[in-house]
């Protein structure tokens, strides 16, 4: 039961945020854009490329989406509202996060196009250097949890948000999960201008929306979780916490969007020296600050 | 006696067995790599048997597990360093090729 | 007695040494490697099936990354990453064949014949495991621990200078510039 409320409530949310990037890239506001482009790729044919790897070409999209999906299983939208509250929810997110990698590696090889393996090749590069970034900061959160669990996590920052407790990893887990999504200045591995969609590339039809899909639940899943680790989850005054959660789940979604909206796209080369040389010096001061902290203001 | 620790040990057996298989068959440096990996999965799942059926309390079976997942990773960094070095003075990590090494 | 642990256990070794198999059957290097990402799950599903959740989802998380670098080297270094020209890859088959059955054997003889004595049904929460885990690493086994963390850093500093290019010594470069 709280099981099909997730799923729907994250649908709903998929769907609000595919609208809010419609607004952001066209600059018209269209509620009906999404299922229009949705119905429409749907009804085109799928067009499967010469000699393809056609377990991978067909299983992509399909574990982007499933990652995404059981990142989504252990964010907590409200006390109750949890499909999975494990012990470990802070490193499940991580490990299912990680076959992102896995999903792209694989639509990039499939298709037998030297777009979309450039692409793949380019996030496994990309990946393995955002995933310190993920991991690193909320390895801080769970140390003033004192718990990997994530509904411990939000309880943990009923006095004091985590954005103002440790306002540098908020900062580096944010520019990590977009980096993660992919999502514009970090989207290497799709990029429009460069590779002509990248991974995307070869995809048509009706693995084109599943890959979209994976997308956009990503995006959510990641937004969700930022909420969690530093925006106090569901706790917010007079209304009720799903709400909260939905509110500020859809404000970092924007957030995330509209930073692209205004950066150009980062080099590779760049990207990934910034993330080795001052990212993970960084993240790892802030467990540092973080333990020093703890034992002067626990 | 248990299914579970039996068929948990026959698992890490035959990981042990194909690892091993594919160590020795395998040509290239990398897919040796491969097979080293299939052989410490093999003592991965031992471990783990024989923390949670034998003894539980001890803290110390986890750990285990920890440093071997450790020089799991260590066995990959090092393999392809080397490998690195061998293609580029080589331009192979073919392991026929590489009989000069002897001596 | 067949439990349901037994049964999940079962299916999973069985799918972890299938995409084991599958590594050294296929002919596409991309294909290999993540069937051993694959294998790996499995064995990660399969410490979650053992109660050690910790455990579990940490090799979940770090398979995936560690067999996507797998994949990656092996397109760089195969003759033949995709598997389009069937290449044989193999050498001393016979003798690969014999030892691997042998091991096989002599491990699953000492499995079943040796008595484990009593089996432990029940273990802590996962909660408790993983704080004690943390005491055991940062307690009695630190220097264990230590040695673990000194010989990465070393690891990883081998594994580079090893990697990196050759500097052309001062000299030469100057002789060729001439």
């Amino acid at each position: 039961m709280t099981t099909l409320l997730v799923v729907l409530l994250l649908a709903i949310g998929v769907y609000c945020v595919a609208v809010l990037e419609a607004w952001i890239a066209s600059g018209r506001f269209r509620l009906m854009a999404p299922a229009c482009s949705a119905i429409a790729l749907l009804g085109r044919e799928s067009i499967v490329p010469r000699k393809p790897d056609l377990l991978f070409f067909e299983m992509g999209p399909i574990v982007l989406l499933v990652a995404a999906l059981l990142a989504a299983a252990v964010i907590p939208l409200s006390p109750d509202l949890i499909i999975t509250d494990l012990a470990t929810g802070a490193l499940f997110l991580n490990a299912a996060l990680a076959y992102v990698l896995v999903a792209l590696i694989m639509a990039g090889w499939g298709p037998n196009g030297a777009y979309a393996m450039i692409g793949g090749w380019r996030f496994l590069g990309q990946l393995i250097a955002y995933a310190m970034l993920v991991v690193m900061p909320i390895t801080a959160v769970a140390m003033r949890a004192e718990s990997l669990a994530t509904t411990d996590i939000v309880i943990s920052q009923s006095g004091l948000w985590n954005i103002f407790y440790q306002p540098l990893g908020f900062v580096l887990f944010f520019i990590a999960a977009m980096g993660l999504a992919f999502l514009p200045p970090f989207d290497l591995p799709t990029a429009k201008g460069e590779l002509a969609g990248g991974v995307e590339a070869e995809y048509s039809g009706v693995r084109l929306a599943v890959f979209r899909l994976g997308r956009m639940v990503l995006v959510v899943t990641l937004a969700a979780a930022t909420v969690t680790f530093y925006l106090g989850g569901w706790q917010g005054p007079s209304l009720p916490p799903w709400l909260w959660s939905a509110i500020k789940i859809l404000l970092v979604t924007a957030a995330m969007l509209l930073i692209g909206r205004y950066v150009p796209r980062i080099r590779e080369a760049h990207l990934l020296a910034w993330c080795w040389k001052f990212g993970i010096p960084l993240a790892l001061l802030n467990i540092f600050i973080v333990g020093i902290l703890l034992v002067v203001i626990p | 006696m248990s299914v579970e620790l039996i068929w948990a040990l026959i698992t890490g057996a035959a990981l042990f067995g194909v690892g091993i298989y594919g160590a020795l068959s395998q040509t290239n440096l990398v897919m040796i790599m491969m097979g080293v990996e299939l052989i410490l999965a093999g003592a991965l799942i031992n471990l783990v048997a024989f923390w949670r059926y034998l003894h539980p309390d001890v803290a110390a079976g986890q750990m285990f597990v920890l440093i071997v997942m450790t020089v799991m990773a260590l066995e990959m960094a090092v393999g392809f360093g080397v490998a690195i070095a061998r293609f580029r003075s080589k331009g192979s990590v073919e392991m026929e090729e590489a009989a000069e090494l002897r001596e | 007695m067949i439990t349901a642990q037994a049964i999940f256990i079962g299916f999973f070794g069985v799918a972890a040494v299938w995409f084991g198999v599958v590594v050294f059957r296929t002919f596409s290097m991309v294909r290999s490697a993540i069937a051993l990402l694959f294998s790996q799950t499995a064995l990660g599903a399969m410490f979650l099936t053992m109660q050690a959740e910790f455990l579990g989802v940490l090799q979940i998380m770090m398979m995936a990354t560690e067999m996507s670098i797998m994949a990656f080297f092996m397109v760089m270094f195969m003759m033949d990453p995709g598997g389009m020209g069937k290449m044989e890859m193999t050498h001393q088959k016979r003798l690969s064949w014999i030892v691997g059955l042998a091991s096989f054997v002599g491990a699953v003889a000492i499995a079943v014949f040796i008595d484990w004595g009593p089996v432990a049904t029940t273990v802590a929460e996962t909660a408790e495991q993983t704080e004690a885990l943390g005491l055991e690493l940062l307690g009695r086994s630190m220097l264990i621990f230590e040695m673990a963390g000194v010989t990465i850093l070393t690891a990883m500093i081998a594994a580079t200078s090893v990697a990196i290019p050759p500097m052309p010594s001062p000299e030469k470069t100057h002789k060729d510039k001439v």
